[in-house]
């Protein structure tokens, strides 16, 4: 009853929610830093590739400035012998092709800007751009002759998807300008000769002009360009021209792959065990709180009940009991759990009975309709319980010992006491009521005769001293003898009555009787708590009735029984010893009762004495009358320890 | 019937019998009835005499019988014979108007005297019954003014103030007063008043 109280369903809850946030806070921390940490190692690896790509693109422009700056050089050293004939021109031009400069054409311009040679010499007739104004370009011819610095030009179109410009070198000879050369490089070529394989591999490098117009590209088409690319001028040779480069989706490296695809499936891994954990969490959790609202409806339940519920384990040790059983022996649980036999709530005088019944159930045998036994409360009060022993089963299906249940019947036992004490004082009233009927109608029927005779005489008298004559007398005389006969058979008639019952003897064992005696007083020995000694040692024959003499012993004993009314409760005893010697049977009966005074001992066998107030005096009239029947005597002394012995002397029957 | 007789109620034959014996021996006349039913047949108020009744009858029962007769207006003096068990009963009915009763066993001659006593006790009541019904016949011829006119000589007032009383003539009263002896078969005042005190203080004349 005084469990301690659980804490409050909505407390119990806020701190497993603040215990779920704590263990939540690391996993959290941890999902963020991994993610921190992948967020930066792909910020430094952007870096690094736009690093990579900017010194790249700054690479390729220095190549192609030296490019473009060896070629003005080179066509700054061009020669008469070069310039003279187309043979040696063509050789020269041949010479500037195998650099692989994306130099497509010479031309050899005499100082008026006359073509004097040019290699190829066919010329694609429709030319855009600048060969509108006719080609090569009259204005950087100019202004290289006036500068006399190479100069370029800007770029045109050449046929629909091409590009190109010229540069144009002019020559000195002595302090003289002679001539300029002009080279015609086509964009498309300068990006597929210049631009080395591995960078082409990775950007997509495109020259581009005014206005953002796009040049010409090299590109694998294959490719998704991702980024924004770098630009980077690529002024001095062309006019306006930008180098514009795009690095393509390049595969990540794989150790950076595998390394955040195994921090994000740990994560996630993390996650769901989280998660996981949290549904096994909170199951439990449900199922804590139904097996608690089990336990207190069980507990209610228990404690509820009328009925004393005790469980023992194998060992008969008591490992549970419920309240009702407290109540019911006065004990606090704490004093009965952990007790073995005997408990202290046994009954004192029923011990022994209770040790063997408690081992009977523990062995497994105990009675499976229940049984009655005396328990006693602290108080020393003595109640009537009724047990039912049932094995205990645990979860793992394990017999671990026995739970009885306890009911307790004292008032039921008295009430059913009071009921047949009460029948037996109806019974004896009834007998007595019969009897006195008997005795008096036995009484008019003896009367009227003994009327009719005193009549009948007195008149006879009264007739006599009037001097009246014999004859007048005589018929008075005859009826009163005829009246007197009539008496004596009323009287044999009573007597045959009594007499109707005949004894039926037989051979019979006097010990047998003895028990049969012992077990019609049964109760009135266990209600009072008498003891009784029993000496019955060899089978003993007698010829005799056994309903009589049943009947006589069942009447010495309830006297023994009722004369130790008043008697202290552990004097409370009745020896019975069965002896033989010289033909006899002699069975003596003692009790602690209260005597027999001397005056009453003279009239205790008549019939209708009795010293008991509900008594007919009948009893031992009957035992001595049976005892003679039987050719037995019926004898009484004083007990030495006070009481009464009885022998009885019976001559046993021949063998 | 009407001479003094001891009815005898017994189922017993042989005690019947050897009462009417004993009462013989005594002259006594008795009858016999063998049960309370032949003794009702022929029961009435002017039976004279005694009743000897055993208390214990099949059927009737002597008490039983001893109610009836009462309701009958028989006042047969009754002697109930009982047995040791029926005394209670027997002292009710002494309570109730019996004569007496004797236990069994009882002294015969004892017996005999209470019948006796009890034939004497019945004669003088049918003889003060004789008397009164006679004084009866007597009253019942005196006029209402001759009543009035004696309850007043009764009192013991003067003919003088009986006339005041009664508003009539002196000569009158006289003439009542002689009218009254008359009938009354008296001589005096006095001896009028005692004829009339047999009657009793309780009786309305």
């Amino acid at each position: 009853m005084k469990s301690p109280t659980p804490p409050p369903f909505a407390e119990r809850f806020s701190r497993s929610r603040w215990l779920w946030i704590l263990s939540r806070l690391p996993f959290i921390l941890f999902v963020s830093g991994v993610a921190l940490l992948l967020w930066m190692s792909d910020r430094a690896d952007r870096e690094e590739r736009r690093t990579t790509l900017i010194s790249d693109v700054l690479w390729l422009e220095q190549n192609l400035r030296f490019h473009l700056t060896r070629n003005e050089e080179l066509l700054g050293r061009i020669d008469l012998a070069h310039t003279a004939s187309a043979k040696g021109f063509e050789s020269f031009a041949r010479t500037l092709f195998g650099f692989e400069s994306g130099l497509r054409q010479l031309i050899w311009l005499d100082v008026e800007g006359n073509i004097r040679q040019a290699h190829p010499t066919t010329m694609d007739p429709d030319l855009a751009g600048e060969a509108a104004a006719g080609l090569p370009s009259r204005q950087s011819f100019r202004l290289a002759q006036s500068l006399g610095k190479p100069v370029y030009s800007s770029a045109y179109p050449f046929f629909t998807d091409d590009w190109q410009f010229e540069v144009h070198v002019p020559v000195s000879r002595e302090g003289r300008i002679v001539g300029v050369a002009v080279g015609i490089y086509r964009i498309r070529d300068i990006l597929g000769d210049s631009v080395p394989w591995w960078l082409a591999e990775r950007y997509r490098i495109s020259i581009i002009g005014d206005a953002g117009k796009v040049l010409g590209a090299r590109s694998k088409i294959a490719s998704e360009v991702t980024e924004e690319g770098y630009q980077v001028s690529f002024d001095p040779p062309g006019w306006g021209l930008a180098l514009h480069a795009v690095p393509y989706h390049a595969p990540r490296p794989l150790a950076s792959m595998v390394l955040s695809t195994t921090l994000v499936v740990l994560a996630m891994m993390v996650l769901w065990n989280f998660w996981a954990l949290r549904r096994h969490v909170l199951r439990r959790q449900a199922v804590e709180e139904q097996l608690r609202q089990e336990h207190a409806f069980r507990k209610a339940m228990e404690d509820s009940l009328d009925t004393g519920m005790r469980a023992r384990n194998l060992d008969g040790e008591i490992i549970y009991v419920n309240p009702a059983f407290c109540r019911m022996v006065g004990l606090p649980a704490t004093e009965l759990i952990g007790r073995r036999p005997p408990m202290p709530y046994w009954a004192d005088d029923y011990l022994d009975e209770t040790q063997t019944i408690h081992d009977r159930v523990l062995a497994g045998d105990g009675p499976v309709e229940g049984f009655e036994l005396k328990f006693k409360r602290r108080t020393g009060e003595v109640i009537d319980v009724l047990i039912h022993e049932a094995p205990l089963i645990d979860a793992h299906g394990q017999h671990s010992g026995w739970m009885g249940s306890m009911v307790d019947i004292t008032e039921r036992k008295q009430a059913e006491e009071r009921a047949r004490q009460q029948q037996d004082r109806l019974q004896s009233t009834a007998r007595l009521v019969a009897m006195g009927e008997m005795a008096s109608s036995i009484a008019h029927e003896l009367n009227q005769p003994l009327a009719a005779i005193s009549s009948y005489c007195t008149a006879a008298v009264n007739l006599l001293r009037n001097r009246a004559p014999a004859t007048e007398v005589l018929p008075a005389l005859d009826k009163a003898v005829e009246q007197a006969r009539r008496a004596g058979r009323v009287v044999r008639r009573i007597y045959s009555l009594a007499r109707r019952s005949e004894n039926r003897f037989e051979l019979l064992h006097l010990e047998e009787r003895v028990d049969a005696a012992l077990s019609l007083i049964e109760a009135d020995v266990r209600r009072t708590g008498i003891r009784i000694t029993l000496d019955l040692r060899a089978p003993i024959l007698v010829e005799g009735d056994p309903v009589l003499l049943e009947q006589a012993l069942f009447n010495i004993l309830r006297n023994a029984i009722e004369s130790m009314r008043n008697t202290a409760f552990d004097q409370r005893l009745i020896s019975i010893k069965l002896a033989c010697a010289d033909g006899y049977a002699l069975l003596t009966i003692a009790d602690r009762g209260c005597g027999i005074d001397a005056g009453v001992a003279d009239k205790l066998f008549d019939p209708l004495f009795t010293t008991k107030p509900e008594g007919m005096g009948m009893g031992l009239a009957i035992c001595r009358s049976v005892m003679e029947n039987h050719r037995g005597r019926l004898t009484f002394e004083g007990n030495p320890g006070g009481g009464t012995v009885f022998h009885i002397l019976l001559p046993m029957a021949q063998q | 019937m009407n001479s003094a007789t001891t009815h005898i109620v017994d189922d017993d034959p042989a005690v019947r019998d050897a009462l009417q014996w004993l009462l013989r021996s005594r002259a006594v006349p008795s009858q016999t009835w063998e049960s309370a039913e032949r003794f009702l047949a022929v029961a009435t108020r002017d039976l004279s005499g005694c009743l000897l009744l055993d208390v214990r009858m099949p059927a009737i029962n002597g008490i039983e019988l001893f109610d009836r007769l009462r309701a009958l207006h028989c006042r047969l003096p009754v002697i109930f014979l009982t047995g040791h068990g029926d005394v209670p009963m027997a002292v009710q009915a002494l309570k109730d108007g019996a004569f007496d009763f004797i236990e069994k066993p009882y002294d015969d001659n004892a017996l005999v005297d209470k019948v006796l006593a009890a034939i004497e006790h019945d004669a003088k009541r049918c003889a003060r019954d004789g008397t009164i019904l006679m004084l009866r016949q007597k009253l019942a011829t005196l006029t209402q003014r001759e009543h009035e006119v004696m309850q007043r000589i009764l009192a013991g007032k003067l003919n003088k103030v009986i006339a005041d009383e009664l508003n009539i003539a002196m000569r009158t009263v006289e003439v009542h007063r002689s009218h009254i002896f008359e009938k009354m078969q008296v001589r005096s005042a006095v001896e009028l008043s005692q004829v009339l005190g047999v009657l009793g203080d309780a009786q309305d004349y």
